[in-house]
């Protein structure tokens, strides 16, 4: 996981925004240490498609592909993952609760399914999961993207209120 | 401490001295040590304690408190860097030594991170002013008091802020700090007005971005191609290149720029006398061997004076410097650049940028800038802040 890592130094530039070795600490910016190489791959592959439009990663996705992104995705999946930020208990309470329409696809622990191409939840900060499934209730990520049409479709039925918990208890889950 | 006389710190084994603990230099430190714990590594930085650049305008808008901005090295030394509070007072690349006041270091490659100087003698009168004309272009004390100047003036006072020519550190930051200021007048002083004097013919970062926060402080009188030449603390007023004088009641001078002047007298700096030209893979300066030099003194790559491309270019440079020390060839990897710029008390805006380095040259692959200001942006503007510095420190 060192400097001998062939990601090392492709992975320089990341840790300004999501921390030093991708553990981020932030509210906003998701966390990349433990990340399966998989999903961060397939994430800078539609940023710099700009399937996915952030206007914070398009640059940096095609930078990364042109490093490398094998190298850049294997590295931070070696990182060890941080712990979850401290998070308000009652509302973990009420997200688990609200969480079950989450399980078909990231299953009863919200660790995701590589198969499906569902990613892990489990502790993402959580300003970082509420602004994301915001942006699918706009359809904003990966807008029109037909496969994710279910997805937005049960973000449409979730009640404003429930946002906040649902991504407090992804976010406090290990 | 120990008295500083001779080879006060013999050299044992491999060693990099990096001189200037602010954010190239504390980041290069740090990454030296994580690369091969088997170097010493000597930073030398005459504070006690990091203040942040970055977020210290929020500090003139009461925003933030300079505290929240401020912190020790302690990371630093938990990595086994050696830190002493002095200054360098000279570079002699011919016997690779650092002078520290009557003594010296012995080091195999240097690292040099020293930021800006001002060049107080562009404009007439400012020398004499001291402490009457601020800058608070380093945060700290500066910032503090020119905040306070700027909360004792009476509602309906004019505040003048000057705006040198490119090049200097942080090209949107003056139009970040239009925005703090007018943001707290438009809240606390709404007959003040703010009178922003540019050099340069246009807003030099983001124009369109801060056109469009602008919208919402009337309160500004924004003027290009006024480049101030002369202060006068007595008759309260600045005159530009042009003649024209405009009177204020707080005046904020950000004067023109050149490398930090231990980079000076080193003769690092090029034909121009203010910035180094450096390697764009390594960073050693192209005039001395074994020395490198990052951040804001540097000059020739196709980036902006910023605090993420220093942290990046401390990086790299460490890696480089590890790379070269061990006899290896270093990787050829860019640097990256993102200037998030507060628009108000919550909203904030970006320009980022990426880079490739071709033909061992840094060259530009794309600028984006953010879809206009947000509180969302503002949040991830704080992230960034959270991130980096535990990069550069923890
Ligand atoms: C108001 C303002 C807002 C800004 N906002 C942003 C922002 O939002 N984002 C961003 O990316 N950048 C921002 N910047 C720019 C950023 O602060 C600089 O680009 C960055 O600090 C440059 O790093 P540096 O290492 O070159 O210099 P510095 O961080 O200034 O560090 C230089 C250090 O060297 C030390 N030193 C100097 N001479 C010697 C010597 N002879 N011996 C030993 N030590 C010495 C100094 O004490 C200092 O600590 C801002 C700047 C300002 C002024
Ligand atoms: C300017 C700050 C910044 C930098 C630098 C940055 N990122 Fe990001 N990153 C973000 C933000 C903000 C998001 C969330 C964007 C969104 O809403 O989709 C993000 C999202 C991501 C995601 C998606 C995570 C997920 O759970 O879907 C990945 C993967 C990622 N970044 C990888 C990287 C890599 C690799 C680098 C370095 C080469 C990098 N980032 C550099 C700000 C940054
Ligand atoms: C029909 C399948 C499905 C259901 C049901 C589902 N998701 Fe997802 N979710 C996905 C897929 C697929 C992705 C990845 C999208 C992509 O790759 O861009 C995803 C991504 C996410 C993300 C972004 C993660 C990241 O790292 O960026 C969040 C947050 C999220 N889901 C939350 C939820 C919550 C909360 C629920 C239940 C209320 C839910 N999802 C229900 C399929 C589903």
């Amino acid at each position: 996981t060192g400097p001998k890592d062939p990601g090392y130094a492709k992975a320089f530039s990341c840790s300004a925004c999501h921390g030093w070795d991708g553990a981020s600490r932030a509210d906003t910016v998701p966390v990349l240490a433990g990340m399966p190489a998989w999903y961060l791959k397939k994430a800078i592959q539609d940023y710099a498609s700009g399937k996915r439009p952030a206007a914070e990663m398009e640059p940096y996705a095609k930078m990364v592909l042109e490093l490398g992104v094998d190298d850049v995705a294997n590295y931070f999946a070696r990182q060890p993952k941080p712990a979850p930020l401290a998070a308000d208990p009652a509302a973990v309470e009420r997200g688990r609760v609200a969480a079950a329409p989450c399980a078909v696809c990231h299953g009863t622990t919200g660790k995701g399914d590589p198969a499906k191409g569902v990613p892990d939840l489990t502790g993402q900060p959580a300003g970082y999961l509420r602004n994301q499934m915001l942006l699918f209730k706009a359809d904003k990520r990966s807008p029109g993207e037909p496969t994710l049409s279910a997805v937005k479709a049960l973000m449409k039925t979730i009640p404003d209120a429930q946002y906040a918990d649902l991504a407090a208890y992804f976010a406090s889950q290990r | 401490a120990p008295a500083m006389k001779g080879d006060f710190a013999p050299k044992r084994g491999p060693r990099v001295v990096v001189i200037g603990g602010g954010w190239g230099g504390a980041t290069a430190a740090k990454y030296v040590r994580l690369g091969d714990p088997a170097i010493e590594v000597i930073l030398l930085e005459p504070n006690k304690q990091f203040v942040s650049c970055p977020l210290s305008n929020l500090v003139l808008s009461g925003v933030r408190s300079i505290d929240s901005l401020t912190f020790g090295y302690r990371g630093l030394r938990s990595h086994g860097v050696r830190i002493i509070h002095e200054a360098a007072t000279a570079i002699e690349p011919d016997t690779k030594r650092v002078r520290v006041g009557e003594g010296y270091l012995q080091y195999d490659r240097l690292i040099v991170s020293p930021g800006i100087e001002f060049q107080t003698e562009q404009i007439a009168g400012l020398a004499e002013a001291g402490d009457q004309v601020l800058h608070a272009w380093k945060a700290g004390p500066q910032t503090v008091e020119l905040a306070r100047r700027l909360q004792a003036m009476p509602d309906g006072g004019v505040f003048v802020l000057t705006i040198p020519p490119i090049a200097y550190r942080c090209p949107p930051g003056p139009y970040e700090r239009t925005c703090q200021v007018a943001w707290y007048l438009k809240h606390n002083k709404p007959r003040s007005k703010l009178i922003v004097l540019d050099a340069n013919q246009n807003i030099v970062s983001k124009t369109g971005l801060f056109r469009a926060a602008w919208r919402d402080y009337p309160n500004i009188d924004y003027r290009a191609s006024s480049k101030v030449v002369k202060v006068d603390t007595g008759a309260r007023e600045v005159t530009t290149e042009f003649g024209d004088r405009v009177k204020y009641d707080v005046v904020n001078v950000i004067p023109p720029q050149r490398a930090g002047t231990i980079a000076v007298q080193a003769d690092l700096v090029g034909a121009d006398k203010r910035w180094c030209q450096v390697d764009h893979v390594t960073y050693e300066s192209v005039k001395h061997k074994a020395v490198h030099v990052i951040g804001d003194s540097t000059i020739g790559l196709p980036v902006p004076k910023s605090g993420t491309v220093a942290n990046a270019m401390g990086k790299i440079c460490a890696n480089a410097v590890v790379h070269l020390i061990g006899g290896k060839q270093p990787p050829a990897m860019p640097p990256v650049n993102v200037c998030y710029s507060w628009v108000s008390d919550k909203e904030a805006m970006a320009v980022i940028n990426a880079y490739r380095i071709e033909g061992g040259k840094v060259v530009q692959i794309e600028q984006k800038l953010t879809p206009g200001q947000s509180q969302a942006f503002g949040q991830n503007a704080l992230g960034w802040a959270r991130s980096i510095w535990n990069d550069i420190l923890g």
